[in-house]
């Protein structure tokens, strides 16, 4: 038996949400930066303890306010995937804020936070910004690498599944 | 008229579709994209999975905006409105395609968020750059104070040194010594007066004074140093040149030192022109021209641009020697001054610098009367020896000062450790005068004052308080006033002016004693 789950990937714009989606999906990456506009929807099937699950990501287009996404787009989600820029500081500063904002009108869905490409920063560094920030990212990754790319999303299709 | 009209426009650029619970297709337009009836309708594109889902939403209707597809490898962009009929448990999916409209904006956002992306980019290394020239300056005014502190004892001693019976030689060796020093002095000074500038600390004071004055002091300073070498140094003064100005005289003076210290060091035979020139009769503000015109050594026409720049590039192509800080400083304070400063040479001919500033012009053009120089000796009659309390936590400044008052025998000196010892011994003894450090341990000059200005004991609470300290900065300076000390002695001391204040206030707090 197979259920599908609908996964929405949000953050700033340029944070790399449709890198992290193409490397999952097609483990392809560009290092050109295409601006998503609407949403981009790909799915993918993954295998968990012999189950599957199907995700469909909805790859929705960048915004620093989320009170500006549109209902529609995050409707129905069983997951949503906080993504910020791990070498832009303005991409998690308000990052709090937007958390709140979705507590309070999805108080029923997941939020796991992905501080993306990793690969352009200093550990050390990065570390205690997010410390300075007050941020706690689920996961560090790198689109461009793909590191903890698979990881990440098996991850959310474990758990959707625990859930269901 | 209006059908193929409609046709072009409307029916080409819409698509109806049926689906029931499941998302079966039970009726469709297929005008933007095929569909088999029968078929999910969910096997087509991803976004359909999310149909079925809608009949639990408690809507009629759902309109979903800018909707990627890729149709026969053609990238679309739909815009869809789905009506849901419960009872009928089918949806109406209404698919208008906007792919020109959203390309558009496409096109838009793509440069908005480009160019937002460079500007983050660009302000966070920003960020990281000034937060590097802050750790910068921070180093350099703590390396700058550390230096300065053993080098206050050293030019004590020398001081102290050159007054004991020494022969020619020692004399000479002794000389050398305090020349060397002088010279770190004013290197460390320049460190910290680029680590102010830098950070925005240094701040343009300007007051009336006596500029007439400050030329013929400067003159007469740099006639002699040029008479040395051998040098003809010729002073020019514009007749229209006011005696009094409003400026920041301090730093006017730093930049004509600076000026008149290269044509000096870098002029080996000819003349020194040192020119103060005016355009303007205003009674008001006037543009100054300083000119330090020589004929020295010059500077290569490939150095010419980078004469103000930075130390760091200076030192690397060691054009000027030593730190090569002071033309940086002096590009740095004129244009604090609201000033300009320029530069025209040619190579083993010699050098023109010129620096430009306005200055104001005091109302007032006439010299006030000097005040009464302060009475030597303490009032006759009063022949007790003073107590003076140091508080002072380096011994080898307690040594300095030791040897400084063996040699006023008007005075004793007792010293404390920290300010906690001073508090202490000002509770069992009874003092004239505390001069204090502002770095002890324990307990620091501006808390131990502090203290004693609140202290219970009217005789301890008023007693004079002069500051001693290696820190220089005008912060410093304030802060001491503000924890109500009377004097503020920078290292390393001026023995004159060390007695001369201590002396001034003991007449000044007696004075204030005898009233009461």
């Amino acid at each position: 038996m197979s259920v599908s789950k609908k996964v929405v990937l949000l953050g700033h714009f340029g944070v790399g949400k449709s890198s992290l989606l193409r490397r999952f999906v097609e483990n392809t990456f560009s290092d050109n930066y295409v601006v998503t506009i609407g949403v981009h929807i790909m799915k993918k099937e993954v295998v968990i303890n012999n189950e599957n699950v199907t995700l469909i990501i909805w790859d929705v287009e960048g915004t620093d306010d989320f009170t500006k996404y549109r209902p529609s787009y995050l409707m129905g989600a069983s997951s949503f995937i906080y993504v910020f820029d791990a070498a832009r500081k303005v991409t998690y500063s308000d990052l709090k804020y937007n958390l709140d904002h979705l507590n309070e009108k999805y108080p029923h869905v997941p939020v796991h936070i992905i501080g993306n490409k990793v690969d352009l920063v200093d550990a050390e560094e990065l570390e205690i910004n997010l410390e300075e920030q007050n941020v706690k990212a689920d996961y560090l990754s790198s689109a461009k690498t793909g590191e903890n790319v698979e990881q990440l999303f098996t991850d959310v299709a474990a758990q959707l599944l625990k859930n269901a | 008229m209006l059908k193929p009209l409609q046709e072009e426009f409307v029916n080409n650029h819409t698509q109806i579709i049926v689906v029931n619970r499941e998302c079966k297709i039970l009726e469709t337009t297929n005008t933007l994209f095929s569909v088999n009836k029968d078929a999910f309708l969910s096997s087509f594109h991803p976004f359909f999975y999310s149909i079925p889902s809608l009949f639990e939403e408690d809507k009629e209707e759902c309109y979903f905006h800018c909707i990627h597809m890729d149709v026969l490898g053609k990238k679309c962009f739909y815009d869809m409105r789905i009506r849901i009929d419960a009872q009928k448990e089918n949806a109406t999916l209404f698919i208008l395609d906007l792919t020109d409209h959203y390309k558009g904006v496409h096109g838009i956002k793509q440069t908005r968020n480009e160019s937002i992306i460079d500007f983050n980019i660009s302000q966070e290394l920003n960020n990281e750059l000034q937060l590097q020239r802050g750790f910068k300056n921070k180093f350099l005014a703590n390396v700058s104070h550390e230096i300065r502190t053993p080098l206050n004892s050293i030019v004590g001693f020398i001081n102290v040194l050159q007054n004991t019976a020494l022969d020619r030689e020692q004399l000479d060796l002794v000389n050398i010594v305090k020349s060397s020093c002088n010279n770190l002095s004013s290197i460390v000074d320049d460190l910290l007066d680029i680590s102010k500038i830098e950070a925005g600390r240094l701040e343009i004071k300007n007051k009336r004074f006596d500029f007439r004055a400050l030329l013929n002091e400067l003159s007469a300073a740099y006639r002699l140093q040029s008479e040395e070498k051998r040098l003809e140094f010729i002073v020019e003064i514009g007749e229209n040149i006011p005696r009094f100005l409003v400026l920041d005289r301090l730093r006017i003076n730093q930049v004509l030192i600076n000026l008149l210290d290269n044509a000096v060091k870098y002029s080996h035979e000819g003349t020194i022109t040192f020119r103060i020139t005016t355009t303007s009769r205003n009674l008001r503000k006037i543009p100054l021209t300083f000119e330090v015109i020589d004929e020295g050594i010059g500077i290569a026409p490939e150095n010419l641009d980078s004469v103000f720049e930075s130390f760091n590039q200076i030192e690397k192509r060691g054009l000027f020697g030593g730190t090569g800080l002071g033309l940086s400083i002096v590009k740095q304070l004129a244009q604090l001054m609201e000033g300009s400063i320029e530069v025209s040479s040619v190579k083993n001919q010699g050098s023109i610098f010129r620096f430009s500033v306005e200055a104001g012009v005091s109302h007032d053009q006439k010299a006030k009367k000097e005040p009464k120089a302060p009475k030597k000796e303490i009032k006759s009659g009063d022949t007790s020896r003073k107590r003076i309390l140091l508080g002072e936590d380096v011994e080898v400044n307690q040594l300095l000062m030791l040897k400084l008052f063996a040699n006023h025998g008007n005075y004793s000196l007792d010293i404390a450790k920290n300010g906690e010892q001073v508090l202490r011994f000002l509770d069992n003894y009874k003092v004239d005068l505390v001069l204090m450090d502002l770095t002890m341990p324990i307990m620091d000059g501006y808390d131990a004052a502090a203290r004693i200005r609140n202290h219970p004991d009217k005789r301890i609470s008023k007693l004079p308080i002069i500051a001693l300290t290696a820190r220089v900065s005008e912060e410093d300076r304030e802060e001491c006033k503000a924890v109500g000390m009377n004097a503020y002695l920078t290292k390393p001391l001026d023995e004159v002016l060390l007695f001369q204040t201590i002396e001034k206030l003991l007449n000044k707090y007696k004075r204030k004693k005898d009233l009461s």
